[in-house]
């Protein structure tokens, strides 16, 4: 007895499809996949710089301190501060986040808030409710540009405000108790179907990262200072501090198979 | 409404004054309520089968306690004439007759009868079997209590446009029911409850009747937009006694099926004029795939030109590890485009926007201006009022209502004869940069995945890749969705036939995923795969008795538990109104959780005659579980590993 897809013809007999491109692809991935994790270069595709920018573009995706990666995404990006002054204007950047990009109906830019290369990825392809810009629209060499001037409109700062002090055990029950790992996992480790970025070890902050989780941008439900006071968050902040980094992919067999 | 004469045939007392099929003919015509269009959930009264003796050519006395054949042993032959491989049901007196003749008359074979525990069980299997095997199964049920039960799960078959064969028992005439169950079991209008999520239903009225809706039934399932259908099956019809004389007069219909629609010639140039000239086009599939031609056409259409492809994945429509399958990158890519193909996609408009859940809802497109939109859907070609699956309006520029599957050889053949060299050299780059991308996105997750590799409970990143290392050499089938562990299968795995993934329940209902898995491992059988379930807790929870269905027709599947001891979505749905009240969250457990006891699922699988180990909540243990399971599961027997797992 046929099946009606075979009736209608569209039966292709053998399961594997053909494709000389898949194919191609298979047999060079075949083997366990040298992992883009710095210094080791990628040997099936070449991905490092693209990888890192992805891991600085999620609060949370930031690589283990200390590593190389870390120190290699934070060198100063090449850019004009004027030709960005009037790209942020021309492209209605400023329209969500103000003339200097102080903010106002999306969040404070200036200073920019990730690195250049997790910067220009998160315009391509935003989390929340920014719509993307692609190539065509702004150039990387554009949005450079846009960096240098959100760099140079930024009012001079004091050096960041260390985290508070915080206790790691009590913020470990309060991100359980508080919720915290519903969306992002008990360890921090991000979800994807809940949208929820790693934020163990956290990528901000303390100051950005309260302001964050008091009124997030995006669909994260706001805790406001009455549920979730500073104290408390600090104490989470220090639970999410101490979360070591994670093995390296390439360590984990599992992972290049 | 005016009450339609009742016909004076009572088979039980064997009373005289069998309506003539003429007469009966006459009453159903004289009735305003079925002449005239009239809404589907007002169907009026139907009047009670015939039982001619021209047909049935029995002489009526109550002393003949006795037959050598009814009219359910005709309908076996009938649905025998289908094709039709199981029939899945919890047994019921409306239809006794067809379950008799199915197991003694028809053989148990072809159909061959399986027990279920829930009627919502039976219609999961048929749901997640018609799937692999690309053909439907038969549910019998109650036409009252039975089909209550299955409602929601036809409901998600609805959704999902996949093909399921109900059959149900009534008793419509009033005289021939024994108090007092079958007045409670019967019902003037069976599939009224139904008919807002059913493609067709009918009533037959006679044998002959019977059998030609039986294959107009099947007929109309199968041809897409494939959807359930339902037939009753009075039970006066069932089992009237039936003389070889009046067997031989009765004829089973021609089997044949509908060619599934495909896009006309003019709009599919047109389409393939947009896609080769367009700087950035992005294929979308969702729903696309019946078949190992639906995968192999997309890939053509794919390295034709080069094109990105996201795989929503409602079926398994690309390669997870082929160049071209930027699934991983659905926002970048769409966010560029300025050509975008949806097939059969079940949320165009979703799968172009964000969506901002807060207290005041607010979405933006992600798209560029100017973008154009092609849609081959048949999706498009039969819509209901009342069910609002058809999700929010999208503004196409060129919509075709045809099967997406059978449109892609055509659509191929045009795009080719349209690509020029030049334009060949642009598709070439453009290749190169995307099979860069589609490589940095799977180190990506796997970066992604190495968070909290070694945590308890464990990562859902773990856990699929743990299966992973014990399945990737078998031929295998993941039967479940994926949504609730982020993906990860995905993300991870290397899927490159078209049964290696079947989607989701179409209509979010929760409870089909371990029915389902149990009818897709049903379908996988006789192929010699193996079907592997990642099955979420709180689903199980809803009907667990189709693992003794699983255990006692020895159907092989392994279960992987996603044990996160909560019907999580639901937590979270809480939290949400919590944050939003600025009360806290910490009483977010109450009606969200499944603790308290903590449910063991390894002691419910060996009570009802599975292996089973668990629950398992250090990381380390879980490959060499799952390494014994897949043995049992590969010796013709189902499985099921518990796994304390992380929420998501």
């Amino acid at each position: 007895m046929e099946t009606f897809a075979q009736h209608s013809g569209r039966q292709a007999g053998a399961d594997q499809p053909k494709s000389d491109q898949l194919k191609r692809a298979q047999s060079k991935c075949r083997k366990p996949t040298r992992v883009a994790w710095p210094g080791s270069g990628i040997r099936c595709g070449g991905a490092l710089a693209f990888v890192l920018a992805w891991m600085l573009i999620v609060p949370g995706n930031a690589p283990a301190q200390g590593t190389k990666a870390g120190a290699k995404t934070d060198a100063t990006p090449p850019g004009n501060v004027e030709k960005g002054k009037k790209i942020f204007a021309s492209h209605a950047c400023s329209g969500c986040h103000g003339s200097e990009g102080q903010g106002a109906t999306g969040p404070r830019i200036s200073p920019p808030p990730l690195p250049l290369s997790g910067f220009v990825r998160y315009v391509r392809q935003p989390v929340g409710l920014m719509p993307p810009f692609n190539s065509e629209a702004i150039s990387d060499s554009e949005l450079a540009d846009v960096y240098a001037f959100l760099k140079s409109a930024a009012p001079p700062q004091a050096a960041p405000e260390a985290a508070p002090a915080g206790n790691v055990e009590n913020g470990k029950k309060l991100f359980t108790s508080d919720g915290c790992y519903e969306c992002h996992g008990f360890e921090g480790q991000g979800a994807q179907q809940t949208s929820a970025p790693t934020i163990g070890p956290p990528p901000l902050p303390f100051e950005a990262f309260a302001k964050y989780v008091h009124q997030p941008t995006g669909s994260m439900p706001p805790y406001t200072a009455k549920i979730l006071p500073d104290a408390e968050l600090a104490d989470i902040y220090a639970y999410l501090k101490s979360i070591p980094p994670p093995p390296q992919p390439k360590s984990i067999p599992l992972l290049n198979q | 409404m005016k009450k339609i004469p009742k016909a004076k045939v009572d088979r039980r007392n064997f009373l005289k004054g069998a309506v003539a099929g003429a007469a009966s003919a006459a009453v159903l015509a004289a009735s305003p309520g079925l002449t005239a269009a009239s809404p589907a959930e007002t169907r009026p009264t139907v009047p009670p089968p015939m039982l001619p003796e021209a047909e049935t050519g029995i002489p009526v006395r109550v002393d003949v306690l006795t037959e050598n054949r009814s009219g359910s042993d005709f309908m076996v032959d009938v649905i025998k004439s289908l094709g039709i491989e199981y029939v899945c049901s919890n047994p019921g007196s409306s239809f006794r007759g067809l379950h008799e003749s199915v197991i003694n008359y028809g053989g148990n074979k072809n159909p061959e009868f399986l027990t279920c525990c829930h009627e919502e069980s039976a219609v999961g299997m048929a749901h997640g079997y018609a799937k692999i095997e690309g053909k439907p199964l038969a549910v019998f049920a109650h036409g009252t209590v039975g089909l209550q039960h299955a409602s929601m799960a036809i409901y998600n078959a609805y959704c999902d446009h996949v093909p399921v064969y109900l059959v149900i028992g009534n008793i419509v005439d009033e005289t021939k029911r024994m108090p007092p169950v079958e007045w409670d079991h019967s019902v003037q209008d069976a599939a009224a409850m139904v008919r807002g999520y059913t493609k067709w239903d009918d009533l037959p009225m006679s044998l002959q009747s019977f059998a030609e809706s039986a294959v107009r039934a099947y007929k109309i399932a199968t041809t897409p937009p494939t959807m359930p259908v339902l037939l009753v099956a009075d039970a006066e019809l069932q089992e009237n006694p039936l003389t070889p004389d009046a067997n031989a007069k009765l004829q089973i219909p021609k089997f044949y099926l509908e060619r599934p629609p495909q896009g006309d010639s003019g709009s599919v140039a047109e389409a393939a004029r947009m896609l080769v000239g367009a700087e950035n086009p992005v294929l979308m599939a969702d729903r696309m795939s019946h078949t190992a031609a639906g995968m192999q056409g997309l890939i053509e259409l794919a390295e034709a030109l080069q094109a990105p492809v996201i795989d929503r994945a409602g079926r398994m429509n690309f390669p997870t590890r082929h160049p071209l399958n930027q699934s991983e990158r659905s926002r970048e890519v769409i966010g560029e485009a300025d050509v975008i193909l949806g097939l059969e996609m079940a949320d165009f408009w979703g799968s172009l926007h964000s969506y901002r859940d807060q207290m005041y809802r607010t979405s933006q497109p992600i798209t560029r201006p100017g973008v154009k939109l092609i849609s081959i859907n048949s999706g498009d070609l039969y819509s209901k009022a009342n069910y609002q699956d058809f999700q929010r309006f999208t503004d196409v520029d060129l919509a075709m209502a045809a099967d997406a599957e059978a449109t892609l050889p055509s659509l191929n053949e045009a795009v080719k004869r349209q690509i020029t060299p030049d334009r060949k050299s642009v598709f070439d780059a453009r290749g190169e940069k995307l099979a860069a991308a589609h490589q940095e996105a799977l180190e990506r997750n796997r970066v992604l995945a190495t968070y909290a590799w070694d945590a308890s409970p464990i990562s859902t990143a773990r856990l699929c890749a743990e299966l992973w290392g014990q399945i990737k050499h078998e031929d295998w089938s993941l039967v479940s969705a994926v949504t609730f562990v982020s993906r990860w299968p995905l993300r991870l795995w290397d899927f490159n036939k078209h049964y290696q993934y079947i989607g989701a329940a179409g209509g979010y209902g929760v409870g089909y995923g371990m029915p389902a898995s149990v009818g897709a491992a049903l379908a996988n059988r006789k192929h010699g795969r193996l079907s592997v379930n990642i099955q979420n807790d709180g689903d199980m929870m809803y009907a667990p008795g189709v693992l003794w269905t699983a255990a006692h027709h020895k159907i092989p599947l392994l279960t992987v538990m996603h044990n996160n001891r909560a019907y999580h979505q639901e937590v979270m749905q809480v939290q949400v109104m919590a944050d939003r009240h600025s009360r806290g969250v910490n009483r977010a457990w109450i009606g969200t959780t499944m603790t308290d006891p903590n449910i063991d699922f390894s002691k419910l699988a060996q009570s009802l005659g599975m292996h089973a180990e668990g629950p398992i909540s250090d990381p380390k243990e879980l490959g060499p579980a799952i390494r014994r399971a897949v043995e049992i599961v590969k010796n013709g027997e189902p499985a099921l590993i518990d796994v304390l797992s992380q929420p998501r």
